[in-house]
């Protein structure tokens, strides 16, 4: 690590990023939109749209379009958008930063966004829903990756010293890490369930939906313990307590909706036959609370893989910063360099 | 107890296990090799650990082939003269004789697409594919998890309809069920959709339930040949195997089941006749399945048609079982033979059907009816009972005949099975007339 002054690294990596952020999660929505509405093949060729450059595609025709061709086309759109803003980033990194760590990550973000992009490409022309699947759990990978880096770029992560107590530091990071695993492994599983290959077993989806399940307990129960961790030991560092206060109320929003999401789908448990608002109840394939109760359920999915990754990486930050300065090394940060 | 048992079993399904575990120690160890790769080496780990989807093809009734032992070679024969009767998944293809327009399987089949002017097709695979299988059979990929299962299609049987028991539903009738959905179930309303796209779908449930139907006939045809392969000309086969299967369609709305006018009584008075009927167990006897109090917790032991058979084979290898146990004089030869046949019907079975389920009778004191809450569909129903469930009909068998009950005894049902929800649930057993209390 250089020892630029504050005052002289540049602040636009970091706003590049943030952008970057704020672009990615609406294509996270939009994504997932596409996957709900089955829009996937609503345009068969790729990178063009029906012959045209994805840029020069009639605008009317996409507003007033079909809903599956607005979504799809508009997912494109946005996905450009993300990977214009990771271009940015990456020239205002090379410009204006002197830490190799966000030159390459940087590099590294173009490469990912490119390659998820050509997933995505793959997907339509190829027509799998293996493809899709991957396309869907990279997705909120770069998600992830890009508020990593508008961490990495902020203020806060090179004026790290300021922790007061480094004593419980540890327990936080260990759980963030964890956190931050289970959240993935989690996405991956709900991957699976919504993307269903015409001939896969009813087993693969059982087997998926119990894991799902398993994993959702397991997620419930680190936040919360995070969260008291944070809480008992870094009550005044603002910058883990405020994420980690979203982390508990987006956890209870997104069990919320995933049992939402499966009443909307397939309708109550049978063991509840017995109650009149159960037996009485009728799914509507395709209705609007069914579209954005499940959609919602994905795109939350992923704010909190982002969330947790944020209170990873800062901690991990924090307690590296306060190792060096008692002398000592950090394997998490010596891996990571 | 099966379901038990297969619920533990969840855990011995080793290889989709061994491929989350594999999932999750990757991922660990991408967590610790840096943040750095992890979105790609995610990536790698995805395709290594997804396999391949099968492509889409239409699976044969193994389970029922196996019943009736369909050597391997009439089993390929079997699938070649239903490929040429009715095509593939993404290439359907019918006969005239059948009476199914093949304009709209086609739109209903093949993958999903939707085109710039909106035309949308795959929409069997979009919007039904993945609860009642590709081939119909109600073994789509999310079928294990739902109570009730989805509907097998292959042996024609339908639950809630206009026509005569035996009958196949109307165009009407399967209308019905896809604009309103099965409250309760997970068959859900598809009356968002657009009125040909409902068309179109209600066309390739049809196509489905005549290919397996077809399937079944085939079946029992090679069946009786024991070996050889069954000669068939082509225009036996459409008038011996196909044209019954699809006149079963073509006159469903000749037999649908026409009430005669509900006589004017005073409700009160027929609400009154129908508890008695409800509770007489030498007559209407529906406290045999639906209880005392009507909850629906009379006899919960029973199977339906798609899962009775299944329950039957398992009960043959359970005895199968039992007796090479218990015969200790076998010839080696013959006890591998037996042991080996055994294991096969087994293993198909686990592969090719869901675990077996009991029918529950419906708890009639909640006022939903799957069918239909009109006064007219419940006559229906109990006129005609439930084809493919235990449930039976109390009209005659044949139009024209004479049922268990008269047509002015089922309105009277029909007015007590209405007034259930409302009537008090301590009601019923100290009402009872005394003639049924006196038998229990
Ligand atoms: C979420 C799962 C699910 C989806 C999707 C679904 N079904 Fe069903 N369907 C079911 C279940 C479960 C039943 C059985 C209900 C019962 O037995 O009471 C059923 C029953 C049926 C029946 C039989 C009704 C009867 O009278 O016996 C038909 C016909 C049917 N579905 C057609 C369709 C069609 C066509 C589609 C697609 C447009 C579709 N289903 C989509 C779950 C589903
Ligand atoms: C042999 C058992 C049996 C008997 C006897 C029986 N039922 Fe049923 N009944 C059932 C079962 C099982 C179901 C649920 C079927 C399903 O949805 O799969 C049912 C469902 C019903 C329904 C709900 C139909 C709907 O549309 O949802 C009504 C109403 C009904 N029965 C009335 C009666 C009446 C009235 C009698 C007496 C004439 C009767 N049942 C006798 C087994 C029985």
């Amino acid at each position: 690590m250089n020892t630029t002054p504050l005052e002289l690294e540049s602040v636009w990596p970091h706003r590049w990023a943030v952008a970057l952020v704020c672009a990615t999660f609406p294509l996270i929505w939009v994504g997932g939109l596409v996957t709900t509405y089955d829009a996937g093949m609503a345009v068969p060729d790729w990178p063009d749209t029906y012959g045209y450059n994805l840029f020069l595609y009639p605008w009317q025709t996409w507003v007033y379009g079909p809903f599956g061709l607005f979504i799809e086309h508009g997912h494109r759109l946005l996905g450009s958008l993300s990977g214009m803003l990771t271009i940015a980033f990456l020239i205002s990194a090379w410009w204006c930063q002197r830490r190799g760590l966000v030159r390459w990550l940087a590099v590294v973000a173009l490469a990912a966004v490119i390659c998820q992009g050509a997933l995505g490409g793959m997907r339509v022309i190829e027509d799998k829903v293996q493809l899709a699947k991957i396309h869907g759990c990279v997705g909120p990978a770069f998600f992830a990756f890009a508020v990593a880096l508008a961490v990495i770029t902020s203020r806060r992560w090179q004026d790290a010293d300021g922790v007061q107590n480094r004593a419980g530091l540890g327990k936080v990071e260990r759980l963030a890490i964890v956190t931050t695993f289970l959240a993935y492994c989690q996405l991956v599983l709900g991957s699976q369930l919504r993307h269903l290959p015409a001939g896969s077993a009813p087993g693969d989806f059982r087997v998926a939906l119990v894991f799902h399940l398993a994993i959702a307990a397991a997620l419930v129960v680190h936040i919360f313990l995070l969260a008291f961790q944070v809480f008992r030991t870094q009550r005044d560092e603002w910058s883990l307590v405020r994420p980690t206060t979203g982390l508990v109320a987006l956890v209870l929003v997104e069990v919320g909706l995933g049992a939402a999401t499966w009443v909307t789908k397939y309708g109550w448990p049978s063991w509840m036959a017995d109650y009149l608002w159960a037996a009485d109840y009728v799914v509507h394939e395709g209705s609007r609370l069914q579209a954005w109760v499940t959609t919602a359920h994905v795109a939350m999915g992923s704010m909190i893989l982002a969330s947790s990754l944020l209170v990873a990486l800062r901690s991990v930050r924090f307690a590296w910063r306060g190792s060096r300065a008692a002398g000592q090394g950090s394997w998490l940060m010596e891996a990571a360099r | 107890m099966r379901s038990g048992v297969d619920r533990f079993s969840v855990v011995f399904q080793l290889p989709s296990f061994f491929r989350s575990m594999l999932c999750l120690v990757a991922m660990n160890k991408i967590t610790h090799a840096g943040l750095r790769c992890w979105p790609w080496l995610a990536g790698l780990v995805l395709v290594a650990g997804c396999g391949k989807a099968e492509p889409p093809a239409f699976h044969s009734n193994v389970v029922e082939m196996d019943r009736q032992g369909i050597s391997p070679k009439q089993e390929q024969d079997i699938a070649n003269i239903l490929g040429a009767l009715f095509g593939t998944p993404d290439k359907p293809f019918v006969l005239t004789e059948t009476g199914l327009d093949r304009k709209k399987l086609e739109q209903a089949a093949g993958p999903v697409r939707s085109d710039q002017f909106g035309k949308e097709s795959g929409l069997y695979r979009r919007h039904c594919g993945h609860c009642h299988g590709t081939t119909g059979d109600g073994l789509g990929p999310t079928a294990l998890v739902l109570n009730p299962y989805p509907r097998d299609y292959r042996q024609g049987k339908f639950k809630f309809k206009s026509t005569e028991r035996p009958d196949k539903p109307t165009t009407a009738d399967l209308e019905m069920i896809l604009r309103h959905g099965i409250p309760g179930t997970a068959m859900p309303s598809f009356d968002l959709l657009p009125d040909t796209q409902i068309q179109v779908l209600i066309e390739y449930v049809k196509y489905l339930s005549m290919r397996g139907e077809t399937e079944l006939k085939l079946i029992s045809a090679m069946a009786d040949l024991s070996e050889g392969t069954l000669e068939i000309s082509r225009t036996a086969l459409v008038d011996e195997i196909l044209k019954p299967v699809a006149e079963s369609w073509s006159t469903a709305s000749e037999k649908i089941v026409a009430p005669a006018e509900k006589p004017s009584i005073e409700l009160a008075l027929s609400i009154e006749k129908g508890r008695e009927l409800f509770y007489d167990t030498k007559r209407a006897n529906c406290i045999k399945c639906h209880g005392l109090s009507a909850l629906g917790d009379g006899q919960t032991n029973d199977y339906d048609d798609w899962n009775k058979p299944l329950h039957e084979i398992e009960l043959a290898i359970a005895s199968e079982r039992e007796s090479l146990r218990n015969d200790t004089e076998m010839p080696a030869a013959d006890r591998n033979e037996r042991e080996s046949k055994t294991a096969t019907t087994a293993a198909i079975l686990k592969s090719d059907s869901l675990p077996v389920r009991t029918i529950t009778p419906r708890n009639l004191r909640l006022g939903v009816y799957r069918g239909g809450r009109r006064p007219v569909d419940l006559f229906r129903r109990i006129y005609a009972g439930i084809n493919g469930v235990p449930m039976p009909g109390v009209g005659p068998t044949a139009p024209g005949g004479t049922g268990t009950l008269s047509p002015e005894e089922i309105w009277s049902l029909v007015d007590y099975v209405r007034s259930l929800p409302l009537e008090a649930i301590s009601e019923p057993p100290r009402q009872r007339p005394t003639a049924a209390q006196a038998r229990f």
